[in-house]
């Protein structure tokens, strides 16, 4: 083979759907009845990937800090809305800003430290590096706390009561909540852990396999992807910490009275 | 010199979504009173019950503690002094010893919570200073509902609310609690007040009624108007049918 990468081709990705054919087979086959939501699903990911692979050849071309400033922000207030809009059924007060705050925070902590510390990249917002790395953790840090949130949630639901017998006893919110938001972390980071203690041995990282793919040495794809996992990791802990620390406040009342109200689902 | 009751309602009423649980509730209960609201179930008792100790906010009305509004007091501090037992003990995992020194997770405990002083507490409320290490899934309603008790005096309240105590007990068990509920106030001074949907078991316990139907206060007094109710809603109540 003298090829040092295989070039897909916009054919070979129409080929792929062979791939959703069967899938779909499947779904239909066992009655499970979200073949529109597949398809939909996966015609917004071919629209959705194909727009971004030319918005980001055109983002790649810009030299300036404020642009890539700009832009990582906005992916962030995209997401923002898109975790206030997972949870619009609960009516978590000033939700939103809870959700993006929180983005901003992590997104600027981890990404300083890996541009700054770890990549070193001159200059530091240099757009191979500031984009894809940012729009990994921010995809990351979104779907973990929507996944943290929802747990909530469902604790506060069920435990409603305990958490009234322990304020009834004279705890404060925070030790009310105690176990739910300990159980809320544990259940977003578990996944998370056991990807660290399996990759390399069952599982090919996908930012690993398509940097091989594409003809790096495994030696240095090893290296991204171990930095990878840490800053997922990292993220997911920095992320639903804060986003809990503002969220469970919003469950009480300045007299630290349970909002029963807000554990109902609003019909949209 | 007046002296200030300990809980003064005064038009307090209650709405939620546009839907009135309480209607114009004006109350005094004094130091040492044991009063029982009655009432048929929906008639919004535990809703009452949980504007003394702050668990909910009235939406109109005042209610004093000792001659200061209510929520004045740090919430905290006026829970520990405003004991509540509900209609279902909750337990949170582990044994009745950690469901005992469950405020050590939190500040400062009211008393030392030594051994001494667990099993004191539980012969208080007749329990055996062996359950102290068992696991609460492995007792029976009656010895929670004993334990969520205790868990109650360890903080040293004044007042003790009870929220149907009884309800889910069978009629032994039930007068079996009452009865320790009345030797409690009877020994450690407490103010009670119990709400309850079951008129039968509390004549010889309690000293001041209150019926509560339709979110009104419909009469109120000391015991004996069990006996001799003067308004038509309270006769049809204690006669067992629909208010």
């Amino acid at each position: 083979m003298s090829q040092s990468f295989y070039v897909i081709t916009w054919t070979d990705v129409l080929v792929s759907f062979i791939l959703v054919a069967i899938s779909l087979g499947l779904i239909r086959w066992w009655k499970i009845g979200l073949e529109k939501t597949l398809l939909i699903g996966t015609l917004r990911t071919f629209i959705q990937l194909a727009g971004m692979g030319y918005v980001l050849t055109f983002f790649f071309r810009q030299r300036h800090w404020l642009f890539m400033v700009t832009l990582v922000s906005l992916m962030i207030l995209i997401a923002g809305f898109e975790g206030y809009r997972r949870e619009k059924e609960f009516r978590i007060p000033h939700y939103f800003a809870i959700v993006t705050g929180s983005l901003f925070f992590t997104v600027f902590i981890v990404l300083g430290i890996i541009l700054k510390f770890i990549l070193d990249v001159q200059p530091w917002y240099y757009p191979y590096a500031m984009i894809p790395i940012a729009g990994m953790i921010i995809g990351n840090a979104l779907n973990s706390t929507t996944l943290t949130v929802n747990r909530f949630i469902g604790e506060l639901q069920h435990r409603d009561q305990e958490i009234e017998m322990l304020l009834s006893l004279g705890a404060p919110a925070r030790v009310a909540v105690q176990d739910p938001l300990r159980n809320s972390i544990r259940a977003a980071l578990i996944p998370n852990i056991n990807s660290l203690m399996m990759v390399g041995l069952v599982q090919l990282p996908g930012v690993m396999t398509g940097q091989i793919l594409s003809g790096v040495d495994p030696l240095i794809a090893v290296r991204y992807q171990i930095m990878i996992m840490y800053m997922w990791i990292t993220t997911v802990i920095i992320v639903d910490i804060l986003v809990l620390a503002f969220v469970y406040r919003q469950f009480f009342t300045p007299r630290i009275q349970l909002r029963r109200h807000l554990l109902l689902k609003k019909h949209l | 010199m007046n002296k200030e009751p300990l809980f003064r309602l005064t038009s307090v009423s209650k709405s939620i979504a546009g839907k009135t649980l309480l209607n114009d509730i004006s109350l005094r209960i004094e130091a040492g009173d044991f009063l029982s609201i009655l009432g048929p179930s929906g008639a919004g008792k535990s809703t009452l019950l949980r504007l003394f100790n702050g668990l909910d906010s009235p939406t109109g009305g005042t209610i004093e503690y000792l001659g200061k509004p209510l929520f004045s007091y740090p919430m905290t501090e006026l829970r520990k002094r405003v004991g509540m037992v509900f209609q279902n003990p909750v337990m949170v995992r582990g044994t009745v010893r950690d469901n005992l020194c469950l405020t050590q997770r939190w500040g400062q405990p009211s008393v030392d919570l030594t051994e001494e002083t667990l099993v004191s507490v539980l012969s208080r409320v007749g329990l055996s200073p062996a359950i102290l290490d068992q696991d609460t899934k492995t007792i029976s309603g009656g010895e929670k509902q004993r334990v969520a008790l205790a868990r109650v005096l360890l903080n040293k309240p004044e007042v003790l609310l009870l929220d149907e105590p009884t309800a889910n007990l069978d009629p032994q068990l039930a007068r079996h609690i009452l009865r320790l509920v009345h030797q409690l106030f009877e020994k450690l001074r407490l103010t009670i007040i119990m709400v309850s949907h079951d008129h039968s078991l509390l004549s010889n316990y309690t000293t001041r009624i209150a019926f509560l139907i339709g979110g009104k206060i419909v009469e109120e007094g000391a015991a004996g108007i069990l006996e001799q109710p003067s308004t038509e809603a309270v006769k049809t109540f204690l006669a067992g049918g629909v208010t």
